[in-house]
């Protein structure tokens, strides 16, 4: 079994195995990704917020055009949840690791642009892991739409004030037990209203869209559709192998936030969003004859 | 949680920030002259949809 190289597309020798035999292969593999420290990912997550609360003063005493500014925030926003996904499965450092301290760190200030907690973000989004697909325990099954029109008419719907999505993570809060956490929503939403508030009654609402309202909504939907809803349409299916795809983006690996390989973060989370291309390259031929949903990748 | 709610809600939402943002954008593009006649305005505006994000929960009516 060792002898055979995945690298070859060698399907009548992956067929001849059982699924023990697989999925020994499968995991001799994934474990090659593993257990390395995504640096990138750190200073990603970190200068990136940075970049993003640097933009306030800049833009406020004028230092930086506002319409230079604005869609550097976006793209700020944009790139603000993958490095905290990182955190969220303890890539950075497990508990008890020499690192734990940069992964949480990482986890917390990562996502503040995208005004979304850290310890909400983690427990929710390994319910999402559990039971994904699944339209009563997934968090982010309203995500679903069977379009691209579809998903930003219902984007549109989720945003509201009483669409699907506001609460979509309390009920999971509650199934959890863990409604303790709704205050990191209530404090990080109390801060950002209050900033929007402050700048707009000081003369600076404007700004204060341009720079954090709108930012946020625009990488709201970018996050949504590359994150929740293109990995996992047409999102009937649930099971290791069924429940998540590869796709071929039209703009890219790195518009589409790394994704194209998502089926690997499902199979591997402790893989590194950056090597994740990598292990699928590797793991294409056995994800193959599992039957998985590979796309033209 | 009361007090949260209120102030996590549509209209406070709306009179804290679009309410000045739209005041802001009038003026910004010379639609009106500095005034209490352009508050007035921005809030006729700003109004419909606060009332409608609060009573029919959906700022753009569809949901």
């Amino acid at each position: 079994m060792d002898q055979i190289s995945t690298n070859q597309d060698d399907s009548s020798a992956l067929s001849s195995l059982n699924d023990v035999q697989l999925d020994v292969m499968e995991r001799k593999i994934a474990t090659k990704y593993m257990q390395i420290v995504p640096w990138g990912a750190v200073v990603w997550g970190l200068g990136n917020c940075l970049m993003f609360i640097a933009l306030f003063p800049l833009v406020l005493m004028d230092i930086m055009p506002l319409w230079i500014a604005f869609p550097i925030a976006t793209l700020n926003c944009a790139l603000a949840y993958l490095p905290s996904h990182e955190a969220q499965h303890n890539i950075i450092g497990g508990p008890g690791q020499r690192l734990r301290w940069l992964n949480e760190c990482v986890g917390h200030i990562s996502p503040i642009p995208l005004v979304l907690p850290y310890r909400i973000l983690r427990a929710t989004h390994m319910v999402h892991h559990q039971h994904c697909n699944d339209p009563e325990l997934d968090p982010d099954y309203d995500v679903h739409a069977r379009s691209n029109i579809d998903f930003f008419v219902q984007y549109l719907k989720n945003i509201q004030p009483d669409g699907g999505r506001n609460n979509a993570y309390g009920s999971c809060l509650e199934r959890l037990g863990r409604t303790d956490l709704m205050l990191d929503s209530a404090v990080s939403e109390g801060i950002y209203l209050t900033v929007l508030l402050a700048m707009a009654w000081s003369g600076h609402a404007i700004e204060a869209a341009l720079l954090w309202w709108l930012p946020k909504l625009i990488a709201g939907a970018h996050l949504q559709y590359y994150l929740s809803w293109a990995p996992h349409r047409p999102g009937r299916e649930q099971g290791r192998y069924r429940d998540t795809r590869a796709f071929k983006s039209q703009l890219g690996n790195i518009f589409s936030a790394g994704m194209q390989y998502h089926i690997i973060h499902h199979l591997y989370p402790r893989i590194p969003l950056s090597l994740t291309p990598a292990a699928y390259r590797e793991l294409k031929p056995i994800l193959a004859q599992r039957g998985c949903e590979l796309g033209n990748r | 949680m009361l007090l949260i709610k209120i102030l996590l809600s549509p209209p406070v939402f709306a009179a804290g920030f679009l309410w000045p943002l739209t005041h802001e954008v009038i003026l910004r593009m010379s639609l009106m002259p500095t005034g209490w006649q352009s508050w007035v305005v921005s809030a006729g505006i700003v109004l419909p949809f606060a009332l409608m994000a609060h009573f029919r929960g959906s700022w753009i009516w569809i949901k």
